[in-house]
């Protein structure tokens, strides 16, 4: 097995004199890999035309590769008249990525392979506003029981998909810290507790973007370069695929539409107040009240709750006042992705969350009011639709999130000779800062509480 | 009672009404002369009668033909085989029960990619996805038969007992679900509790995985098993090891009713109702045939069965008198009158 790569990054100078040969190995088997991943090449003739390296550089790498688990060269191509070519594959299954989605009401977890393909997935109902800590320990029950599930593969990687926007810069190669993405988190090590549990780097990214990601590449967005996602819920958010890779901006906060200003009528307010779900649901248990909404007020006679979906279904049903809280949402919601589009020029609008999935009536709205603002030469061949993923689409993007981040040419350079990600110095690093922590506090006399 | 769980891809439950038929569906329907084949895992078991009787039922009172019904007997090859013949044959729908996990996914996704709405029952293979792949997956609620099942244990367990949960070793959206809940409840209201999880294959491996975990475990005090048919192979494993151990599990098969009315060793069961999923079933069938929106994920609650209330359910769910066996052993048969004694 060859030896961990030394290469240096973060500030670290290079050495003087002749590189090692790791060093020099490195970026060609980085290359190659990552040709080989995305089925750019698939033959050895390929490999040597797109990494215009020499056929014998590319044998000794690829021998390395095979060596590490991470290419098989086992099966054979189509003959196209000599000698059938052997085809080099990606070993998708040399690792697994365990992923997750925390929202509001839910939390999900899966298992992927190296592809980002979902090999397992599980959903039940939850609460945000319980603590981060009972949080943190439902899910790695949850991941344990995946784990052993799998008979408890080589664990590359964790993707989490949280409630809010994730700002580190754009730039950091895995979470090295646990950031306050929602009030209380900065007092949890969410991020340190998962590495210390699984010993796998972690990724976060907010719920808006890994549907951005899992719609791009499993569902409606698949072939597409240019897609906007909406976001429909409790928060409305937007996420942005631009050139066939998520865009992130300059602090990782793109999309937070829901904080734009809306006017309807004699009211003013954020999107998220004037359309999100909470304010589906305030409508709905008020047309129940006055009496506007026959099918809501039986519901509560009944002593059933009134929630956005609940609206939603009553709507669908055909009743009168649950359809205009759901257009108007729908109207609001449209006024200002068409602004965006305007913008951006996207080939494709998925609107997702479980309203604009469950309802035909917000969908219509906001495409109304999308086609109507735009220019003509943006709506022409604009395609608005809902997701058909739905809570999967976050799974499968969280997981397109950490293969994206395990094999980015700057993460992988520097574990690659190992054939493991946790061989990559940050994260021993980050390791050993942790291990060091708890001995620290365990070193520390606390005061008895009173 | 609410529906606790999500679906397989984190859908709200929908409740069967959504997808009532009113009578000018049911005429719509009969006017098109829809065909419809079933393609189940096996036809041999109660559950699979019951839920079929209540597909082909309904599909009868809206005039719709069923032209084939295959019995896959758990076995993916020949559900690959029935899919791809019933695919050439192009009904208007296929009613389904996927029988593995990955195995069986290309096929399903073949169907609907040719047009044939597809309606799942029980399980859904990863990565097909609803309104994509198929229209709709009926199930029980899951995860609240393996919380019933927990809470049913539960009176039974002394503090600090140890309880062996019997999974089923496969990618399966319903048993993963109970095993999940179960494991979830106790966690939560009896953290005293130790659980001890032990999975089987394949029903033929049931025994030897009951005696690894009873051998294992000697101290062992309750057991939940994730259906009756190995929960009654357990009570037999447990009964020649001379362990008598409570036990729960899901589904009200006869032998486990027996079980469960002589409180010996079923404590409770929670039972899914499947003539009612299979009427569900049809119903989505139908809905979607006529071009209305269905709901992601159906899901039925189920009940939560003792020896008190096993007769009542067992006739809910079966929609036949209980066994005499049942019966004579809550003394409701084989007592002169005059022995009876009146609440």
């Amino acid at each position: 097995m060859p030896t961990t790569a030394s290469v240096q990054t973060d500030g670290h100078p290079r050495r003087k004199g002749r590189p090692r040969v790791s060093e020099t190995a490195a970026p060609s088997l980085v290359d190659i890999l990552n040709l080989v991943r995305t089925e750019q090449a698939t033959t050895r003739q390929e490999i040597e035309r797109y990494s215009e390296l020499g056929r014998a550089v590319v044998a000794d790498r690829l021998g390395t590769l095979c060596e590490l688990g991470l290419v098989d060269e086992s099966e054979l191509g189509t003959a196209t008249g000599g000698r059938a070519p052997r085809l080099v594959r990606f070993s998708a299954d040399r690792g697994r990525i365990l992923v997750a989605t925390l929202d509001q009401t839910a939390l999900g977890v899966g298992i992927a392979d190296l592809a980002g393909s979902l090999l397992m997935e599980h959903h039940e109902a939850t609460e945000l506003t319980q603590p981060v800590s009972a949080l943190a320990e439902r899910l790695v029950t949850l991941f344990r029981w995946i784990l052993e599930r799998q008979s408890n593969p080589q664990l590359y990687g964790i993707s989490i998909s949280v409630p809010g926007a994730v700002s580190d810069g754009g730039e950091a190669l895995f979470q090295r810290a646990t950031p306050g993405v929602l009030p209380g988190w900065e007092s949890f090590p969410l991020v340190e507790t998962l590495v210390a549990a699984f010993n796998a780097p972690v990724w976060l990214r907010s719920s808006v973007e890994t549907m951005t990601m899992g719609e791009l590449h499993a569902g409606a967005g698949r072939n597409q370069r240019t897609m906007l996602l909406v976001k429909v819920g409790k928060r409305i958010g937007a996420g942005l695929a631009s050139d066939g890779t998520l865009f992130r901006g300059a602090q990782g906060t793109v999309g937070l539409i829901g904080s734009v200003p809306v006017t309807m009528g004699d009211r003013t307010g954020t999107l998220e107040a004037m359309a999100g779900s909470d304010h589906i649901a305030q409508d709905g248990r008020h047309a129940a009240e006055n009496g506007a909404s026959p099918v809501l007020a039986e519901l509560v006679r009944r002593g059933g709750d009134i929630t956005a979906l609940e609206v939603a279904q009553a709507a669908q049903m055909g009743d009168a006042a649950s359809i205009e809280i759901l257009s108007q949402s729908g109207r609001l919601i449209g006024q200002v992705v068409a602004t965006l589009a305007n913008m951006l020029n996207p080939a494709l609008i998925v609107l997702c969350g479980s309203i604009a999935q469950t309802n035909d009536i917000l969908l219509a709205s906001a495409r109304e009011a999308i086609y109507g603002a735009c220019h003509p030469l943006v709506s022409r061949d604009l395609q608005i639709i809902r997701s058909q993923m739905g809570s999967s689409s976050g799974l499968v993007g969280a997981a397109i999130v950490a293969t994206e981040g395990l094999f980015a040419a700057p993460m992988l350079r520097d574990w690659v000779m190992s054939g493991q990600p946790q061989a990559h110095p940050l994260f021993q690093q980050m390791k050993n800062e942790i291990a060091q922590r708890k001995v620290i506090e365990g070193d520390i006399v606390r005061p008895p509480d009173m | 009672m609410a529906i606790t769980g999500l679906g397989p891809h984190g859908e709200r439950a929908s409740a069967p009404e959504r997808v009532l038929l009113l009578p000018e569906d049911m005429e719509r329907a009969r006017a098109s002369g829809f065909r419809v084949a079933i393609v189940l895992h096996t036809l041999e078991s109660d559950w699979a009668k019951q839920q079929l009787s209540g597909i082909v039922g309904t599909l009868g009172n809206c005039g719709v033909a069923v032209i084939d019904v295959v019995d896959c007997a758990f076995n993916p090859e020949l559900q690959i085989e029935a899919l791809e013949r019933l695919t050439l044959e192009a009904p208007d729908a296929i009613i389904s029960l996927p029988v593995a996990n990955s195995k069986v996914a290309a096929p399903h996704t073949r169907v609907s990619a040719a047009g044939i709405k597809l309606v799942l029952l029980d399980n859904v293979p990863t990565g097909l996805l609803p309104g994509k792949d198929y229209i709709s997956l009926v199930s029980a609620d899951n995860f609240g038969l393996g919380k019933i099942a927990a809470e049913g244990l539960s009176p039974h367990l002394r503090e600090g007992a140890e309880v062996g949960v019997l999974g089923y070793d496969a990618d399966f959206f319903a048993t993963n679900e109970r095993e999940i809940a179960f494991v979830k409840w106790m966690q939560v209201n009896r953290p005293d509790v130790s659980l001890r999880v032990q999975r089987f294959p394949a029903l033929s491996a049931v025994a030897a995985t009951t005696r690894t975990l009873a051998e294992a475990h000697p101290e062992l005090a309750g057991l939940f098993v994730v259906w009756d048919t190995p929960a009654m192979t357990a009570a037999r494993v447990l009964e020649t090891m001379g362990r008598k151990i409570p036990m729960t599990t899901v589904d009200l098969g006869q032998e486990a009713a027996i079980g469960l009315a002589a409180n010996e060793p079923l404590m409770a069961i929670a039972a899914q109702q499947p003539f009612r999923q299979g009427e569900t079933a049809a119903s989505i069938t139908v809905t979607a045939l006529l071009g209305r929106l269905a709901p992601a994920w159906v899901a039925l609650p189920g009940l939560a069965v003792t020896a008190r209330n096993v007769v009542e359910c067992f006739q809910t769910v079966w929609r036949m008198p209980a066994p005499h066996e049942v019966l004579r052993k809550l003394s409701l048969v084989g007592l002169k009158r005059s022995d009876r004694h009146l609440p």
